[in-house]
């Protein structure tokens, strides 16, 4: 390259790094960029995975030999049911959903991803919530109910202390991170690809996420429902899972595993999506299959989501249910199968390069496909009611979970971790972590196989000698510290890495995706310029790609206007439709997050006037992170002659925050979905379900506030509509009218809600209904006040004709505030009108 | 040709229709027993059984003629192609699962 040139392309390196740079320092708390954020995420994951593997330890140094004491029985309840809780909740999810936030704009082509503020508050919400999960165990007072928290055992009557209250309140705060992600990820992969990336040219790695993105939207809501119903029971006694009060335990099994079962999906899903990324470049060809490939995905996406059951045929559930979910189980064999198939079709057809990543990639096929096949023994229901509860049932899911995931993980982390650092990893040190770590679990957990069949049960803290289990736990335990030594390894590995690690070359591994033409390390905005692709092997066909990149001769290479800026695309085609301005760094995310950390802790002690001031603080702050936008100046102010082609994307009527606002929406749906579930089961199921006689809620004040509510939508609809054809007169006014209106919706249900003869805390039927309520609420007024927030900003000229974008954005949740309304009289009150009370 | 068929919404929507059918035959099932359950006497050989079976066969088919005419219709456009293949796939294994998941009907008795 020629000295002009290459002055030219430092030129060009500066102008985007004064836009896309982290502030320096301690303010790098308000950095938003998703490469921070991702290794943030991951980061810390991994202190948590070093925490919950410690417990591990305490675990099988006090089952190592029978009839010790060594850790009391209440400790060993904390100590279990933390491991699980700690490594599923805050190592397996997040640190996943960190790298596929660090992984995706580059392999998509784009500079961030849609969402970044998000992101940002979905890491701190993580954080927070973690620590807070954690801090329990310090104190003493950890949960002690298995990581699964069944009722009754983590109700109130036999979990007095808070230790299911940090469950409770700290996975649902964690929760928030994944719901961001999930939803950052399912936009930014639909909407920001490169030019020209159609979904048939995306690499597979893409679609893994894609479908873990959309297993988490559709996936958690059940969950974050049961924990703030049980919540709710243990903070002010209302009964949804005590059968006294017509609730039901079971319940709380249903919403647990409709979540918990495709959450073992949810993270297996990525760590598949390294495999089938890593495979093909040591193999040295294209994947075989790759059509398959995503029928497996989309396959594995769905069928995931009807085996719940199978985690509770013991339950005393009908022959005819059990065979339903146990064919199921047995199907969802089948993609995981074709995946398999395809990882050795390449293989066979490759040259491969056995090196360090490829070793841990052999070893997630040999305890993955094992671990698999215990798994469709399992699907079996004899079987099952055999092992249920044993250490047969443990081994299984470490040998899906540790081989499905954490395996591939650090196949994908030796990989990547030149991208990282710009050093290649060491053989000798990484060979001995992988062998210890390989060697160390199967004696573990091969041999816990036996010790469950033998039928040692799960969750004991000791047990007696002679039993047969003796050699089996001694040896699992020897094992466990091998599996250790060998962590410890890797761990010393990495630190010695950044020291004395070889310098990597350009894409040192011969890959053909993006993620290499970003430069190693990365830079903050990724890619100088963003090209056009016409292939899924872009690295392989054009391997001048990277030069070409950072010379700028491709894209958006202007920033003179400040803004970060990346293209909107056509989720199907890849056709660039506009250019979407994204947010820059900023403090509102910590804040927000604060905010709502003050709302966890505050539950916890029990302080609920302090919890308000957290809402009201993070809904400020929330609300006021929402003002920088369209045409505000600090995002994109309207200017005189600015280009249109292709036009921002708050110029349109179509932009990410429209799909990022329906996928909230899909989460949120599932949320109500899942408690009319909760309702209607309760109905037919609970043995002591009873429902009051007479009219508890004035039918009238109901029906008339849902009518204000329809006409303010209806209002605010019409003003959408006249504005996509171009037409704002009277906009704000109108905006106005139909906040004012959803406003007169809210007093009349709070009147109603006042007046209604509800007993909360003695039936689940009340109970059930006064959450409906107050659901139906939140939205109404929240809607209401989203709605005169747009006429103030019409009013400052940061929304109107030439910027219609938040109204089209904020549609969506009229729309789905007015159907819930309705629905809900349909079914809470109309329905069981209808149907009486059962038999 | 039904442009429909190319679409991207079928490299779900068989999946779509089984999670429906899903829902309708554990549910079906379950409210069924909870209001008016057959005797166990009766074995497999109740009304309830007999529409789930019903309900079973009738989505294997829809599920299977969608397989059909994505497959006739594949020699289509490279575009359009990679969706065809999948959502023939797709439809081909809603229809597989339907049928298998739902055939228990035939053996076991309901409400036991």
């Amino acid at each position: 390259m020629t000295e002009a040139g290459t002055e030219e392309r430092q030129a060009l390196h500066q102008r985007l790094e004064r836009v896309w740079a982290n502030p320096p320092g301690w303010r790098s708390l308000a950095a938003v960029n998703h490469t921070t954020i991702g290794l943030r995420f991951m980061a810390t994951g991994v202190v948590f995975f070093l925490i919950a593997g410690v417990m591990a330890m305490l675990v099988r140094t006090q089952l190592a030999l029978p009839a010790q004491d060594i850790i009391s029985p209440d400790v060993y309840n904390q100590l279990f049911t933390m491991h699980g809780t700690v490594m599923m909740f805050l190592f397996a999810i997040p640190v996943l959903e960190g790298m596929a936030l660090y992984m995706i704009p580059k392999l998509i082509g784009a500079r961030d991803l849609v969402f970044p503020r998000i992101s940002s508050l979905g890491y701190y919400c993580y954080l927070f919530g973690g620590l807070i999960i954690l801090s329990s165990m310090v104190l003493g007072m950890a949960p002690d109910s298995g990581w699964f928290m069944y009722t009754p055992l983590s109700s109130a009557e036999y979990a007095p202390g808070p230790g299911s209250d940090f469950w409770l309140l700290g996975i649902t705060f964690v929760e928030i991170s994944a719901m961001a992600a999930g939803i950052e990820l399912t936009v930014s992969i639909l909407r920001s690809r490169a030019n020209g990336m159609s979904l048939r040219r995306m690499p597979i790695f893409c679609w893994y996420i894609l479908a873990m993105a959309l297993m988490i939207v559709f996936g958690f809501p059940p969950l974050i429902l049961a924990s703030v119903l049980l919540e709710l029971e243990r903070a002010v006694g209302m009964p949804f899972f005590e059968v006294a009060g017509g609730g039901d335990p079971i319940l709380w099994q249903h919403l647990f595993w409709l979540f918990g079962h495709p959450e073992v999906y949810i993270i297996f899903l990525p760590a598949a999506g390294i495999v089938s990324t890593l495979i093909p470049v040591f193999a040295q060809r294209p994947i075989v299959g790759y059509r398959w490939l995503v029928l497996a995905i989309i396959l594995t996406g769905f069928i995931s989501f009807g085996l719940w059951v199978h985690h509770m045929f013991t339950i005393g559930i009908p022959k005819l249910a059990q065979a339903f979910f146990s064919v199921a189980s047995m199907l969802v064999a089948v993609p995981t199968a074709i995946q398999v198939f395809a990882w050795l079709a390449t293989l066979w057809t490759g040259r491969v390069v056995y090196s360090l990543p490829m070793l841990w990639i052999i070893g997630f096929l040999v305890v993955f496909v094992c671990g698999g096949l215990t798994g469709v023994m399992l699907a079996l229901v004899p079987f099952n009611w055999q092992v249920h509860d044993t250490h047969f049932v443990v081994a299984h899911l470490h040998y899906v979970l540790v081989g499905g995931m954490l395996f591939p993980l650090i196949a994908g982390f030796y990989y990547w971790l030149p991208h990282l650092s710009g050093r290649m990893p060491t053989r000798v040190l990484g060979n001995w972590g992988f062998w210890l770590t390989f060697i160390g679990f199967n004696v573990t957990f091969l041999l816990m196989h036996l010790t469950g069949l033998l039928g040692m049960p799960r969750r004991v803290y000791t047990y007696e000698p002679g039993l047969g289990w003796d050699w089996l736990n001694l040896l699992s335990s020897v094992g466990g510290f091998i599996m250790a030594a060998g962590i410890a390894m890797i761990i010393l590995d990495i630190a010695l890495h950044f020291r004395f690690g070889r310098p990597a070359p350009r894409n040192p591994w011969g890959a053909d995706t993006l993620e290499w033409a970003t430069g190693t390390p990365p830079v903050s905005y990724n890619f100088a310029s963003l090209p056009d692709l016409r292939t899924r092997h872009p690295l392989w066909e054009s391997p001048e790609l990277p030069d070409t990149i950072a010379s700028g001769e491709h894209g958006l290479t202007d920033v003179s206007h400040g803004r970060r800026e990346i293209y909107g695309s056509d989720a199907i085609t890849g056709k660039v439709r506009h250019v979407i301005h994204l947010p820059g760094n900023s403090w509102w995310p910590l804040f927000a997050a604060m905010g709502l950390a003050l709302v966890c802790v505050s539950l916890l002690v029990r302080v609920y006037p302090l919890a308000l001031v957290g809402v009201v603080s993070a809904l400020v702050f929330l609300l006021r992170w929402s003002w920088e936008n369209g045409a505000h100046p600090s995002a994109a102010l309207l200017v005189h002659g600015e280009s249109h082609d292709p036009p921002l994307h708050s110029r349109t009527t179509d932009g990410p925050g429209l799909w990022g606002m329906v996928v909230t929406l899909m989460a949120n749906g599932t949320f109500y979905l899942s408690l009319i579930f909760g309702w209607l089961y309760l109905w037919t199921a609970s043995p002591g379900w009873s429902v009051p006689e007479g009219e508890q809620i004035a039918l009238w004040l109901v029906i008339a506030s849902g009518l204000a509510l329809t006409a303010a939508w209806m209002d605010f609809e019409g003003a959408v509509r006249a504005l996509r054809r171009g037409v704002d007169q009277g906009l704000q006014r109108r905006f106005w009218r139909a906040g004012l209106l959803g406003g007169g919706h809210v007093a009349l249900l709070l009147w109603a809600l006042r007046d209604a003869s509800l007993a909360p805390t003695a039936l689940a039927h009340d109970a059930v209904l006064l959450v409906m309520l107050v659901y139906v609420l939140g939205h109404g007024g929240l809607a209401a006040l989203l709605t005169v927030l747009q006429a103030v900003r019409v009013g400052k000229g940061y929304v109107g004709r030439h910027v219609p974008y938040e109204p089209v954005v904020v549609r969506p949740f009229w729309v789905y505030t007015v159907g819930i309304f309705w629905l809900s009289v349909a079914v809470f009150l109309l329905l069981p009108m209808a149907w009486g009370t059962p038999a | 040709m039904i442009p429909g068929w190319t679409h991207p919404v079928h490299l779900f929507a068989g999946l779509v229709i089984w999670s429906l059918w899903f829902v309708a035959l554990y549910g079906g099932l379950s409210v069924g027993c909870a209001v008016a359950p057959p005797a166990a006497e009766q074995g497999a050989l109740t009304w309830l059984n007999g529409g789930l079976l019903m309900l079973t066969l009738v989505v294997t088919a829809l599920l299977a003629y969608a397989a059909w005419r994505c497959w006739r219709l594949a020699p289509a456009g490279d575009a359009q192609r990679f969706v065809l293949r999948v959502a023939v796939g797709v439809y081909l294994v809603s229809a597989g699962s339907t049928l298998a998941v739902g055939l228990p009907v035939i053996v076991y008795p309901p409400c036991v």
